[in-house]
């Protein structure tokens, strides 16, 4: 049974909702069912051509000659595109938002960074001359050394991937190699710590396989206009991109989408709708571009495999006193989204817990992996898998109730965030609560009596000034009535740490408000 | 060159056609060839298809079931006579697949797929092919071993013999995703029992070699004997004999040897997976 716990959540929303409890027909269902949903891919338009791109073969190399000589005389052939063909050959799909520097050609040119990049598109009459000209290219790879690890890719004369970024990581705020976080000392915690626990976590690249593959047909319409059917989930993101990468004003392209086959954030990255756009230039007719289920599952890009170290401080009696992240992204061959998952990961350390030292550092790196993309909560599903396994194995350590252990170290309404900001709102221990009691686990009775609305604030909302001198190593808790046994002494409270931490960073950006992420993250200061 | 699709009354039109063309492919329900053609095979020049019925019949008589190659999966799990197969069939791919996919179609899977082929290779089956020689029957394994070679053959349909008890013929699938997931590998067992012991054993694997496999060896430790935990921990000991699995995605050469002996045992002792 779902319920909303009003008592909790009545200052959330002003809500005279009737939906929530109740089954709701989805407003799509009857079209699924009926076979009647509409689909870009249902447009078969007079005179419709077919694109297909040959794909890169190797993960890095060279490209010293591509020749599409005979390629050109096969029949049904209609226009060979090569990157000197696409206005703008460089873009990345943040820069719409002013976001990171453009760094993936939608045709590669000098060379090739992943198996499966777009090297030349062929546009046919039908899609098998389409690929029986592909079959007739030649192209002259010069293969360079590869890297697929990311903490390879960030030593000192490693591969480089990207030249636009050739340390391998991406750029934020055109200086810093990743995103930092600090709140306390950290290392002063693990001098005092009963326990430390040191661990690594790493996750794999997940495709989205959505059911449609990625997909869209373009045709030009009167007045120098072209009309694009598309799969994306992302319309007037889809629109600005492809008229960046095309040279043209956005109002010369008119996107319909239609029903999203499968989205889950793998049909943002705008894979298909420019060079769609560009052979309906090139030729005057409608062009269709949509990937195979080979191409979707191989080189359509998936969630980013992620790597993930924690190392925690904990006192004896279960406190987290300090947690220590490195987290490092594997982009793949460019940006995509990346570097803002990066940007959410910080955002969420070090997860709903209140902890009064932190240190996180969060890097965006460049492999020669298939770029990496959005996938519903990228960025933060996997730090939180790391972290809740990390939560699980602290409290087996202790031999404490893993579900009391986290009521334990949750944040409460009022505590200090590691991002400098007042913890709202906060559910976690009621969360934890409820699901005990569905699941009839025990939970001592201190523990349900546990509340967000208590023991918060006060100390737990001192804010350290970690650059400089006084940081509280322990925040001070009511020690739980039934707390487990334990030769514990009381933490010192409001102990000071005078040693500043090496190479104190610039916690927030130079200019924050003009940043292109604030339109995505509350970590820039909005709240969603 | 634009890919072609040929349509014939007859049998023996098709079968002509088929050795008649290089590039020339039977297509039964399209789940193998029509992918290939969507990929972009280009290989592909000529599509045959028939319109003969009796590709689509399954009959009986006595012990023998006669098994057309055009039946669908689905069409086999509608046949009552035929339950012993019903996990095997339910174990290929899901209903949509199962609803176009054919018997005939699975003999030409390349592992990790195909296993009603495992299956039909424990079974003892016959195939009957169409040549350009004419028709002729052949053991699966003779079928098996010049399966690639013998690509202008239409294999008309497959026949065997019902296991001698319900309890003699047993099938295990191994995947990571169940339950529609491609095999790890996949064992089918057929173990004729005289008097308490196994005679003339069958053990059939797939996904451990580049097509369905004999476990000769399992097969000859298992003649004569009890089957008994001694047994089968003999017949592990030997199961991964004579295969040579690749490594694909799912899984490791290395992991499928050293697990299949596992899984061979479990299924002897009719053990849980």
């Amino acid at each position: 049974m779902l319920e909303l716990r009003k008592d909790i959540f009545a200052d959330e929303r002003d809500d005279n909702l009737n939906e929530v409890g109740k089954p709701t027909q989805r407003q799509d269902m009857l079209g699924h069912v009926t076979a009647t949903s509409p689909y870009f891919n249902d447009h078969k338009l007079q005179g419709m051509l077919h694109l297909k791109v040959l794909r890169s073969t190797h993960h890095h190399a060279r490209l010293r000659r591509i020749d599409v000589s005979e390629a050109e005389r096969q029949p049904g052939v209609r226009r060979i595109i090569r990157g000197s063909d696409v206005p703008r050959n460089i873009n990345t799909l943040l820069s719409l938002i002013n976001f990171g520097k453009d760094d993936e050609p939608s045709l590669a040119v000098d060379k090739v960074r992943y198996k499966g990049e777009p090297i030349v598109a062929v546009v046919a009459d039908s899609e098998r001359e389409a690929f029986e000209a592909l079959a007739k290219i030649k192209v002259e790879y010069e293969p360079l050394p590869t890297v697929f690890d990311v903490e390879d890719a960030m030593k000192a004369g490693a591969p480089i991937v990207n030249e636009t970024y050739p340390k391998n990581t991406f750029t934020y705020h055109d200086i810093y190699d990743h995103q930092k976080l600090r709140f306390g000392d950290v290392e002063r915690a693990f001098d005092q710590a009963d326990h430390v626990l040191d661990e690594r976590y790493q996750m794999s690249p997940i495709e989205h396989a959505p059911t449609e593959t990625n997909g869209s047909i373009a045709a030009p319409e009167t007045n120098g206009r072209y009309v694009v059917y598309t799969s994306t989930q992302a319309l007037f993101f889809s629109l600005d991109t492809s008229a960046k990468i095309l040279d043209i004003p956005s109002n010369k392209l008119h996107f319909i989408g239609g029903t999203v086959g499968g989205g889950f954030g793998g049909k943002v990255d705008t894979l298909t709708e420019p060079l769609a756009i560009l052979g309906s230039m090139l030729t005057g007719r409608p062009v269709r571009y949509m990937l195979g289920r080979e191409e979707e599952m191989q080189y359509g890009s998936p969630r980013g495999g992620e790597r993930i170290y924690i190392k925690d401080a904990m006192s004896r009696d279960g406190r987290i006193i300090a947690r220590k992240m490195r987290c490092i992204f594997d982009s793949g061959a460019y940006t995509r989204l990346s570097s803002y998952a990066v940007v959410k990961c910080a955002a969420h350390l070090p997860g709903p817990y209140t902890i009064p030292n932190v240190h996180a550092d969060v890097y965006c790196v460049y492999t020669n992996r298939v770029p990496a993309t959005a996938m519903r909560g990228f960025g933060v599903t996997a730090v939180d898998f790391a972290i809740e396994c990390q939560m699980d194995k602290l409290a087996h350590l202790i031999n404490m109730d893993p579900m009391e252990f986290r009521i334990l170290n949750a944040y409460r309404d009022g505590d200090m965030k590691a991002h400098r900001r007042e913890a709202k709102n906060t559910a976690l221990i009621e969360c934890v609560q409820v699901a005990a009691e569905k699941a009839k686990w025990n939970l001592s009775e201190s523990a349900k009596r546990a509340s967000s609305r208590k023991e918060g604030s006060s100390a737990r909302a001192s804010m350290p000034d970690s650059s400089r001198a006084a940081a509280p190593v322990a925040a001070s808790y009511e020690r739980p009535a039934t707390a487990p046994a334990s030769s514990f002494s009381p933490p010192v409270v409001q102990s000071t740490v005078n040693a500043p931490p090496s190479a104190a960073p610039p916690i927030s950006s130079p200019s924050p408000t003009s940043h292109g992420a604030t339109r995505f993250s509350s970590v820039f200061g909005r709240r969603r | 060159m634009p890919l072609s699709v040929k349509t014939f009354d007859t049998v023996h039109e098709a079968a002509a056609a088929l050795s008649a063309e290089r590039g020339s492919h039977f297509c039964g329900g399209g789940t193998l060839v029509m992918r290939a053609v969507n990929e972009g095979d280009t290989t592909l020049s000529t599509l045959v298809r028939v319109k003969d019925r009796s590709l689509s019949q399954v009959r009986a008589s006595g012990a023998r079931f006669s098994i057309g190659s055009g039946v669908t999966l689905a069409h086999l799990l509608n046949e009552k006579d035929l339950s012993f197969l019903h996990p095997v069939v339910r174990s290929i791919g899901g209903p949509a697949v199962r609803n176009m996919g054919t018997v005939g179609g699975n003999l030409f899977a390349r592992a990790p797929f195909g296993d009603l082929t495992v299956a039909l290779l424990a079974l003892d089956a016959v195939v009957s092919v169409h040549g350009s020689y004419g028709l002729r029957e052949m053991p699966m394994e003779e079928f098996l071993s010049g399966r690639d070679a013998n690509r202008g053959a239409l294999v008309l349909g497959v026949s065997f013999e019902r296991p001698s008890s319900p309890d003699a013929f047993r099938y295990r699938k191994v995947s990571r995703v169940k339950p529609k997931g491609a095999s790890v590998f996949s064992i089918a067992v057929n173990l004729p029992n005289m008097g308490g012991r196994i005679s003339g054993a069958r053990i059939a694997y797939g996904a451990m070699a580049p097509t369905a496999i004999r476990a000769k060896a399992a097969e000859r430790a298992l003649e004569g004997k009890t089957l008994d935990q001694t047994t089968a921990a003999a017949i592990a000991a030997v199961a991964a004999e004579g295969t040579s699995p690749a490594t694909d995605s799912l899984a490791s050469a290395w992991y499928r040897r050293e697990t299949i002996g596992v899984h061979l045992r479990r299924l002897l002792l009719g053990q849980a997976e």
